[in-house]
C-alpha cells in the first residue's frame, strides 16, 4: 500500500498537486480558463491536466455527496498520474474528514498492482501520498479506519492474485497465521483433524489433489459479549473441474476460485486493524479441486458434517460442497448471530447480472437490506436474487438427503438453461441451520475485466470492504 | 370452457360428484356445519362420508384431495378437497382448491361444489381455479376415445349468494377467456400460425368492441420499421403489425361506457410475436427447437389481455401492439453484421439473428410513444435464455425505469400467482451494447444477457415510462402446477388485467 501522511499545508517536493471538484463547483482561479477551455465540469470520471500557471491535476468527484464519489476521484487521480510520478498531494481542505480519508483510501485502491512475480523492467511507479488537510488531527480517525479497510481489500487482491502453485491449501493457511500479528487468533485445521471431526464434503473436493484440504478459522473478539457475525469463505485454491474437467480456455482465472476466502480474509483484517468493537469469526473452507487417483466422482454421495448426505452429479460444482461444510461449522461450533458467505460459485450468476454486481440470496431480509446497502457505500454493489420452491424441489435425490445440483440437460430449451445460481443458495440454505444467513455469488466480480476508479485489471478484493462496512453499519450498536 | 353455474344450495344432487371443500379445521373430525349440503349428505348417507375422510386421513392441507366413491344417496362420488388454514383462507387458497378439484370431478358428467360456507369472492377464485386447470388443447388429437375425453361440461357451484358470485364472475370468466385465447395462441403450432393467421385471429376481438388495424409489410416498409423487416425478411411467411385499442374509458369504442369523456392518454402494452423461431442464419440447436412455436408469447399474452379487458368492459383505455414475425434462414435472411435503420431512427448492428425479439419490439416501442403518447408501456417477450439461467421458471422477470410502476406489477402478479422479480439496469450494463459501426449492437455478449436485452429495449422508450417482462422462462410450464396445466401458462394476461384493475380504472 501506499505511503499515506496527513499535511496542513502542500509539503515542498515533487509531489503532484490534486485537486478534486464537484460537478458545477467553481473551479479555482488559476484553473478557471484551462477548465473551461478543456469543458472540465467535474463530472465523476473526469480528469485535467494542467500545466500553467502551475502544475496540477483537476478530477471530478461528481456530486461529491458521498465518501465513494472522493474515494472514485483519488482513484482517477492515481489512473491519470504518469510513470515518472512518485508522489501525489491530494488537497482535501474544505472537506469533511470522511470525504478527505475517502479521497486517499480510492487512490491507494486504485494504485495497487501485483509485480511480484515480474523480474525485469519492473516500472517504478507512485509511492507516496500526502492528503493535505485542514486539521489533520482531525482527519486521522477517519483516516484509520478508511486505511485498515484498504489493507483488507489489498491483501484480498494479493491472495487472490497469487498463482496456485505459490498458494496451495497450505500456503494459504500459513500467510493466514500470520494475521495473528494484526490482533486475530488463527485456528487451522488438517485433513487428518477434519476426517475425525467428519468434513465429509471438503475431504472429498480435496481427495483429488496432492495439496490436501485446510480448514482456517479467524476470530476477532472485538469488545466481547455479543456473539460474532459469522463470514465463510470458498477457497478453493484452483479449480480443474476435477473429473468434470473445464475447458482449457480460460481456465488460468480459476486460480481466483479462492476469492470468497480472500473476501473474509481481508475483513477480518480490517476489523482487526480498526479495533472494531464488533466480534466476528471467518471460516475459510480451503481445498484445491484436481483431478487424481483419488478424485471424488460424479454419483458418489458424500456425508457431510451436518450428517446429510450429498449426492454428487457434477465434480466442478465444488464450492457448494466445500461451503456446505463450513457452514454448517460456523452455524453449529460458533455460536453466530448471522452469516454471510462469499463464493466464486456460478456461471450462471455471471449469465445473470454480468461482472457488475454480485448476486444476493439471503433467508434474513433486514440482513439482506444491510448487505446491499454496505455494498453500494463502498462501490460493491450486490442484487437480491430469489430462492424458490422449485429450486429446492430440483435438488431431490433419487439416492441421498439432496443432490448437490440438478442434472445436466434437465433445464428448459433442450437442457441447457439451468438456475444454477439459485440451485446453489437453495442447496446452501440447508446448511446455515436457521441461523440468518446471506450468500454473495461473486463469480462476475472476483476479477476486474478492466480498470476502474478503484482498481486495475484483475483481482478486485470484491467483499472485504463490504464485510468491513456491514460490520459497521450493522454490528456496532452499543458501541458508546 | 368448462362453465360456471352458481346455484343455491337448496338440493342435494341425486346423482354425479359433490365437492367439499374443507378448511384444516373443518377436516373429517368436525362435525359439518347444520343445514348445508354437506350435513345433509351425511344425512342421507348415515354419516359415510365422515368415516371415509377420517379413514383416508384427509386434514383439508391446501391443494390436498380425498375421494369417496359411491357413498349412497346416488351420488356417484364425494370429493373433499383442502383449503389449507382456516384463519388463512384467501383467494389463493380458494383458487388452489378450485384447480385441485377439477382433475377429480373431470371424468362427471355432474358435479356440484358445496361452497355455501365461502364468501362470493372466494366462491368466484375457486371458480377460477378449476375453469384454467380444465384448460386443455385437443385440436390436433384426432384419434382421443370419447371416454378419454373429460366428461364435465358445467360445474354448478352452491352458494349463499349466487347473485353477488354470478357478478364477481362475470369479469372472471372474461380474464378466463383471455387466459384461454393466450393459451390456444402459444400451443398453436408455427406451420398454423404464421404472422397472417395470428393477425387474423387478433381480429376476432373485434365484436367485443376492440378496434383492431394490421399494417403489412408494405405499410411497414412505408413507415420505416427496418429492424422488425430484417428479422421478418428471411421467412415466406410476410410479417405484420397488429395494433388493438380498447377505448372503455373515453368510450370511442363501440364497448365504451361514456361517450362523452375525453381521451385519456392510453395504457400500453406490446408483445413479442415470433411465431416461430428457427433462430435465423445464427440457427438454434436442433434439440428442442419445437418450443420455439412459443416464441410469441408475449404478443399470445397482450391479445389475451385485450380480449380480457374488453369482455368485462374495463373502464380504462387500452392500446396493444404487437409485432408478428417469423425468423427463418434463407437466401434472403438478414446476416450477422448487418446494419439496420430502425423505425426510431437509430441504427442497429446486427451480430446474432437469433437475438431477433429485441429487434421486433425496437419498433414497436417507438412506434407506440410516438403515435399513442401513452401513460405507460409494458412488453412481453419470451427474450432471453439468460433469464431462465438467473432466475428459472418461478419468476417473470421484470426490468423498468419506473419504480412505482414496477411495485404495481409485482403485486399484481403476486396476487394473481404469476409472479415477477425485479432486475437491474444501468449504464454499466448499457455499454456492453457499443457497436463500433453503428449506434448499437443488438447482443452484448454472454454475462447478463438478460439485462443487455432490457437496455436495449430501453433505447426505444425514449425516456417514457416503461417495464418489460422476461417471460421465457415462464410462458410455457414443464409441469403442472396449481391452476396452470403442462403446456401454455398464458402468463402475463391476469398479471396486467389486475394491474388494470387495481390501478387504472378508478
Amino acid at each position: 500500500m501506499l505511503k499515506v501522511r496527513l499535511h496542513r499545508a502542500p509539503p515542498e517536493g515533487a509531489a503532484l498537486r490534486v485537486l478534486p471538484l464537484a460537478e458545477g463547483a467553481a473551479v479555482p482561479e488559476p484553473f478557471r480558463a484551462a477548465a473551461a477551455a478543456a469543458r472540465f465540469t467535474g463530472r465523476a470520471g473526469q480528469a485535467l491536466h494542467c500545466l500553467v500557471p502551475e502544475r496540477a491535476l483537476l478530477v471530478g468527484a461528481g456530486p461529491a455527496a458521498a465518501p465513494l464519489d472522493f474515494a472514485r476521484a483519488g482513484g482517477g487521480a492515481v489512473a491519470q498520474a504518469d510513470e515518472e510520478t512518485r508522489a501525489l498531494a491530494l488537497d482535501a481542505r474544505g472537506l469533511p474528514p470522511e470525504a478527505a480519508a475517502a479521497l486517499a483510501a480510492g487512490a491507494c485502491l486504485r494504485a495497487w498492482r501485483c509485480d511480484r512475480y515480474r523480474t525485469k523492467d519492473v516500472k517504478p511507479g507512485l509511492e507516496r501520498l500526502d492528503l493535505v488537510v485542514d486539521r489533520p488531527h482531525a482527519v486521522a480517525p477517519a483516516w484509520e479506519r478508511a486505511a485498515a479497510a484498504v489493507r483488507g481489500c489489498l491483501l484480498a487482491r494479493d491472495l487472490v492474485a497469487e498463482p496456485a502453485n505459490h498458494l496451495t491449501p497450505a500456503l494459504f493457511a500459513e500467510r493466514m497465521e500470520r494475521l495473528a500479528e494484526d490482533g486475530l487468533a488463527v485456528e487451522v485445521l488438517g485433513p487428518k483433524r477434519l476426517a475425525k471431526l467428519g468434513f465429509g464434503a471438503l475431504l472429498a473436493v480435496g481427495g483429488g489433489s496432492a495439496n490436501p484440504p485446510r480448514l482456517v478459522v479467524l476470530r476477532w473478539k472485538g469488545a466481547g459479549g455479543a456473539a460474532p457475525v459469522a463470514f465463510v469463505g470458498k477457497g478453493i485454491c484452483f479449480d480443474t473441474g476435477g473429473l468434470a474437467l473445464k475447458p482449457a480456455e480460460g481456465m488460468e482465472e480459476m486460480r481466483a476460485d479462492m476469492a470468497g476466502a480472500a473476501a473474509c480474509a481481508g475483513a477480518m483484517l480490517a476489523l482487526a486493524l480498526r479495533r472494531s468493537p464488533a466480534p466476528a469469526v471467518a471460516v475459510l473452507a480451503l481445498a484445491e479441486n484436481a483431478i487424481g487417483a483419488a478424485s471424488y466422482r460424479p454419483g458418489d454421495v458424500l456425508r457431510t458434517l451436518s450428517g446429510r448426505t450429498v449426492e454428487v452429479l457434477d465434480t466442478d460444482a465444488e464450492g457448494r460442497l466445500v461451503l456446505a461444510d463450513a457452514l454448517h461449522y460456523a452455524a453449529t461450533r460458533l455460536a453466530p448471530r448471522a452469516i454471510v458467505d462469499l463464493a466464486t460459485l456460478t456461471g450462471a450468476i455471471v449469465t445473470a447480472l454480468g461482472h457488475h454486481r454480485a448476486g444476493l440470496f439471503a433467508t434474513d431480509a433486514a440482513l439482506a437490506a444491510q448487505v446491499a446497502a454496505a455494498g453500494e457505500a463502498v462501490g460493491e454493489p450486490v442484487w437480491p436474487m430469489p430462492i424458490g420452491e422449485r429450486h429446492r424441489e430440483d435438488l431431490r435425490s433419487d439416492i441421498a438427503d439432496l443432490r448437490q445440483c440438478a442434472p445436466h440437460g434437465s433445464g428448459a430449451w433442450g437442457g441447457r438453461f439451468l438456475p444454477d445460481a439459485c440451485h446453489a443458495a437453495a442447496f446452501l440454505r440447508a446448511f446455515a441451520e436457521g441461523v440468518p444467513w446471506a450468500h454473495l455469488d461473486i463469480a462476475g466480480v472476483a476479477l476486474r475485466k478492466e480498470a476502474d476508479a478503484l482498481g486495475p485489471e484483475g483481482a478486485s478484493g470484491f467483499g472485504a470492504r463490504l464485510l468491513d462496512a456491514l460490520v459497521a453499519m450493522r454490528f456496532e450498536e452499543g458501541k458508546g | 370452457m368448462l362453465e360456471i353455474v352458481f346455484v343455491k344450495p337448496d338440493a342435494l344432487p341425486r346423482s354425479g360428484a359433490l365437492v367439499l371443500p374443507l378448511a384444516e379445521a373443518e377436516g373429517a373430525a368436525a362435525a359439518p356445519p347444520p343445514g348445508g349440503l354437506r350435513q345433509r349428505a351425511e344425512e342421507a348417507t348415515g354419516g359415510a362420508i365422515g368415516r371415509a375422510l377420517e379413514a383416508a386421513a384427509f386434514k383439508g392441507r391446501k391443494g390436498q384431495t380425498a375421494t369417496v366413491w359411491a357413498p349412497g344417496a346416488g351420488l356417484s362420488r364425494v370429493v373433499a378437497v383442502g383449503l389449507g388454514k382456516a384463519a388463512e383462507l384467501s383467494a389463493e387458497a380458494a383458487e388452489a382448491a378450485g384447480a385441485a378439484l377439477q382433475p377429480a370431478v373431470a371424468n362427471e358428467a355432474e358435479a356440484v361444489v358445496a361452497a355455501e360456507h365461502l364468501p362470493p369472492a372466494l366462491a368466484v377464485a375457486l371458480a377460477m381455479g378449476a375453469v384454467l386447470r380444465a384448460y386443455r388443447f385437443d385440436r390436433y388429437r384426432t384419434k382421443e376415445q370419447e371416454e378419454d375425453k373429460p366428461k364435465l361440461r358445467r360445474l354448478a357451484i352452491a352458494t349463499a349468494d349466487p347473485d353477488a358470485a354470478r357478478a364477481a364472475w362475470a369479469g372472471q370468466e372474461a380474464v378466463a377467456k383471455g387466459v384461454y385465447l393466450a393459451r390456444d395462441l402459444v400451443s398453436e403450432p408455427g406451420n398454423v400460425l404464421t404472422p397472417a393467421e395470428m393477425a387474423e385471429r387478433c381480429r376476432q376481438l373485434e365484436p367485443l368492441g376492440v378496434e383492431v388495424e394490421i399494417l403489412g409489410p408494405k405499410e411497414m416498409r412505408k413507415l420505416g420499421f427496418g429492424a422488425l423487416l430484417g428479422v421478418a425478411q428471411g421467412s415466406a411467411n410476410e410479417p405484420r403489425t397488429v395494433v388493438m385499442r380498447w377505448l372503455g374509458r373515453s368510450g370511442a369504442g363501440k364497448g365504451g361506457s361514456n361517450g362523452a369523456a375525453a381521451a385519456e392518454k392510453p395504457l400500453a402494452f406490446l408483445g413479442k410475436g415470433v411465431t416461430f423461431d428457427s433462430g435465423g442464419i445464427s440457427i438454434k440447436p436442433a434439440q428442442s427447437m419445437e418450443e420455439m412455436k412459443w416464441d410469441m408469447a408475449g404478443a399470445g399474452a397482450v391479445v389475451g389481455l385485450m380480449a380480457a379487458l374488453a369482455g368485462r368492459k374495463a373502464r380504462a383505455d387500452v392500446v396493444g401492439l404487437v409485432g408478428l414475425v417469423e425468423n427463418m434462414p434463407s437466401g434472403t435472411a438478414q446476416r450477422p453484421g448487418d446494419v439496420v435503420r430502425s423505425y426510431s431512427g437509430q441504427t442497429i448492428e446486427v451480430i446474432n439473428t437469433d437475438a431477433e425479439g429485441r429487434l421486433v419490439l425496437a419498433d414497436l416501442l417507438w412506434y407506440c410513444q410516438e403515435k399513442y403518447e401513452p401513460r405507460f408501456m409494458v412488453d412481453l417477450a419470451t427474450l432471453t435464455g439468460a433469464i431462465i439461467i438467473s432466475l428459472g421458471h418461478e419468476h417473470a422477470g421484470l426490468f423498468s425505469n419506473d419504480d412505482e410502476l414496477a411495485q404495481r406489477i409485482l403485486a399484481a402478479g403476486k396476487a394473481v400467482g404469476e409472479n415477477c422479480w425485479r432486475m437491474p439496469l444501468g449504464e454499466a450494463y448499457d455499454k456492453q451494447l457499443k457497436s463500433d459501426i453503428a449506434d448499437m449492437k443488438n447482443v452484448g455478449g454472454r454475462p447478463a444477457g438478460s439485462i443487455t436485452a432490457a437496455q436495449f429495449l430501453q433505447r426505444f422508450v425514449n425516456g417514457k415510462p416503461w417495464a418489460h417482462l422476461d417471460i421465457a422462462g415462464t410462458a410455457w410450464a414443464s409441469k403442472e402446477k396449481g391452476s396452470t396445466p403442462k403446456g401454455a401458462s398464458g402468463f402475463g394476461v391476469r398479471l396486467l388485467e389486475r394491474l388494470v384493475a387495481e390501478h387504472y380504472e378508478g
